[in-house]
């Protein structure tokens, strides 16, 4: 057999996989989001509606402009304080040192948690008889002792936030630990000499060597809070009223729940779009930095 | 322009002693080398000056003042790095600019500063582009533009030709000295090329396991070795060991071989040191011993002979019109007036 032959293949079983797994259903959701697409209604799921969903979705629907919104403010606030949060992490654990490497092993545990578990165990934390959280904030700073946190729509948001951040933090500590590693010590150690103070040093040296590291991190983070799902249905289930229900949990909603398919399938599709941008933007980072 | 003064410095990691209680007077505008094999702290010193390691005793000054306190920015020296340091995402002009521009040097300042810095290192021509796109001398050359910038207290360059090749290495090398000596500044140079410490320094520390062996200027060095190890440290080719004994006042190799006078007491044991140019060639018969030919080299501008000398080979240099095959044999005599002897136990030079 020839080489050329060989390798498309070798690649074939996965190409598979993907097309199964990936590609596939993304057709099937495309198809379906041009359908009436309901779970109770036989025959419906070839029902061609045209763009029907789509409008509906825009012009009709003030829940999923809600979804759209709350998404893209959880959105910006776990990826703002996780790459913050995991930067000011990776900087005081990344010189290394007995003390620093085991607290670098500590910190994969949070992030070995499952999502679903995690928003379980906030729940319970933020419970307003018994929560760990909630009387401990309470103790801190009295006015907020009788404040039900879930129950409040600003505040439900603000704990589904701290429930992503906290799991978050780890793992793009880590990532951001690595990519610390690979800024040479020797350029630190000339800006050192040369006359840089500490937060110099940072900004000027390490700072802009670290960027497509940090790039990587913004982009990986962003494309996950955006599909946020398993920590939202148990922590919040979406309330108080619809003031957490983040797009994917407003797609499961109508789709598993009201048994709309069709339209379901149809926002679950706009959500592709932003999607497929951050994908692109990050699998040019990662190869750029591959290249190098 | 300051004079160094290192008090007593020591530096541990654990059991591992780097530096051991060493002092060192380096004097104002001097040239100093530290020459050494891989870690015998010689970096670890230079980056106790820099203030980029904490000595675990001892005091560093610097001047009037006494630095280990003191951050590396606050100690006003300027380092050149084995690997240059450079900042990969500036141009060259800024590269340069930086220790300006973060000790806010007035901005009309900057530019004329660093033209002239990079026109010592002629590097005018690149100054708009990125580190990458130079090659490994001229990086060396902004390295040395970064340091020369401003005028620091204190020069230190750590092993900064290292990462050239053969040819441009021995370039720079004169070009280093040039600078050095047009801008007069206190400096301090890591380097395991004992020829890199011979051309350049004004005086030479050599060190090993963290204990300064020696320190001279390169022609002390060379020619009055305090020990083994300096010997056969500082020369190229090293200098030959022989093993013997000292039998009423002459030299007798291990193999029994009478070899040459030397005024010194009987011993029973005793290293005799002789340099390859100090072992002249004639022909079989006509030197003070005939050996057999190991190895014939010629280098172009002279040749080199290894000889086997009973159990040992030493290397005999020859005239470049000198034309021999292995397993000749030839004569050798040594030349009486540069002969060393070794304590084989101390290690120690033997006065004669």
């Amino acid at each position: 057999m020839r080489d050329n032959t060989l390798k498309y293949l070798l690649v074939l079983p996965a190409v598979l996989v993907v097309f199964v797994t990936a590609i596939w259903p993304l057709i099937e959701a495309a198809r379906l989001s041009f359908t009436v697409g309901r779970l109770n209604r036989p025959g419906s799921l070839d029902q061609y509606l045209g763009w029907e969903n789509y409008l509906w979705a825009f012009f009709e629907e003030p829940a999923f402009w809600n979804s759209v919104w709350v998404t893209a403010i959880y959105t910006l606030l776990t990826v703002g304080l996780t790459t913050v949060f995991a930067l000011g992490l990776a900087l005081l654990l990344a010189p290394g040192g007995r003390l620093r490497s085991s607290a670098q092993a500590l910190l994969i545990l949070p992030f070995a948690m499952s999502p679903a578990l995690i928003g379980v165990s906030f729940r319970f934390m933020f419970n307003p008889e018994f929560g760990l959280f909630d009387a401990f904030f309470g103790i801190v700073f009295p006015p907020l002792a009788d404040v039900s946190w879930l129950a409040d729509p600003q505040l439900a948001l603000a704990v589904v936030v701290m429930a992503d951040v906290w799991g978050w933090i780890p793992f793009l500590t880590l990532v951001l630990i690595g990519g610390l590693a690979s800024v040479p010590r020797d350029t630190v150690e000339a800006a050192q000499v040369d006359g840089a103070s500490g937060w110099r040093v940072f900004k000027d040296v390490t700072l802009p060597q670290l960027a497509p590291v940090l790039a990587v991190v913004v982009i990986l983070k962003s494309i996950f809070s955006l599909k946020t799902f398993d920590q939202v249905f148990m922590l919040t289930n979406g309330g108080p009223g619809t003031a957490t229900q983040t797009l994917s949990h407003y797609i499961y909603f109508n789709g598993m729940k009201y048994g709309q398919i069709g339209y379901s399938a149809s926002v679950a599709w706009l959500m592709v779009i932003p999607m497929i941008f951050l994908t692109y933007a990050y699998a040019k980072f990662v190869f750029r930095k591959a290249d190098q | 322009m300051a004079e160094i003064k290192l008090n007593n410095l020591t530096k541990r990691w654990g059991d591992f002693i780097g530096v051991d209680d060493q002092s060192l007077h380096i004097k104002d505008r001097e040239f100093l080398v530290l020459l050494g094999p891989s870690g015998c702290g010689k970096t670890t010193t230079m980056r106790m000056i820099a203030g980029l390691e904490e000595p675990t005793a001892g005091e560093i000054w610097i001047g009037d003042r006494m630095v280990n306190d003191d951050l590396p920015k606050d100690r006003d020296v300027a380092m050149v790095f084995q690997n240059y340091g450079l900042y990969p995402h500036m141009t060259i002009f800024d590269n340069i600019a930086y220790p300006l521009k973060v000790r806010g040097t007035d901005k009309s300042e900057i530019r004329p500063r660093v033209e002239k810095a990079a026109e010592q290192v002629e590097l005018t021509e690149f100054l708009h582009r990125k580190p990458k796109a130079l090659s490994g001398g001229q990086r060396q050359r902004v390295a040395l533009a970064r340091a020369i910038v401003r005028t620091p207290k204190v020069f230190l360059m750590d092993e900064p030709l290292s990462n050239l090749d053969a040819k441009l290495r021995v370039t720079m090398r004169a070009e280093l000295k040039h600078l050095s000596r047009a801008l007069q500044i206190t400096t301090v140079y890591v380097t395991h090329d004992q020829i890199e410490a011979m051309t350049l320094a004004d005086r030479v520390a050599v060190m090993k396991n963290g204990i300064i062996q020696q320190l001279g200027t390169p022609d002390d060095i060379y020619n009055n070795p305090a020990n083994l190890f300096v010997a056969g440290f500082i020369g190229s080719p090293a200098m030959n060991l022989i093993n013997g004994s000292v039998t009423d006042g002459m030299f007798v190799t291990t193999g029994g071989t009478r070899l040459v006078p030397v005024k010194s007491p009987d011993r029973e044991k005793a290293i005799l040191g002789v340099r390859a140019d100090d072992m002249h060639v004639h022909e079989a018969g006509q030197g003070d011993i005939d050996v057999t030919i190991y190895a014939f080299e010629n280098t172009g501008e002279s040749t080199l002979l290894t000889v086997q000398w009973g159990k040992q080979r030493v290397i005999a240099r020859g005239d470049r019109h000198l034309r021999k095959d292995q397993d000749d044999v030839v004569g050798i005599s040594l030349n009486q007036d540069h002969l060393y002897l070794f304590d084989p136990e101390t290690e120690d030079r033997i006065e004669m």
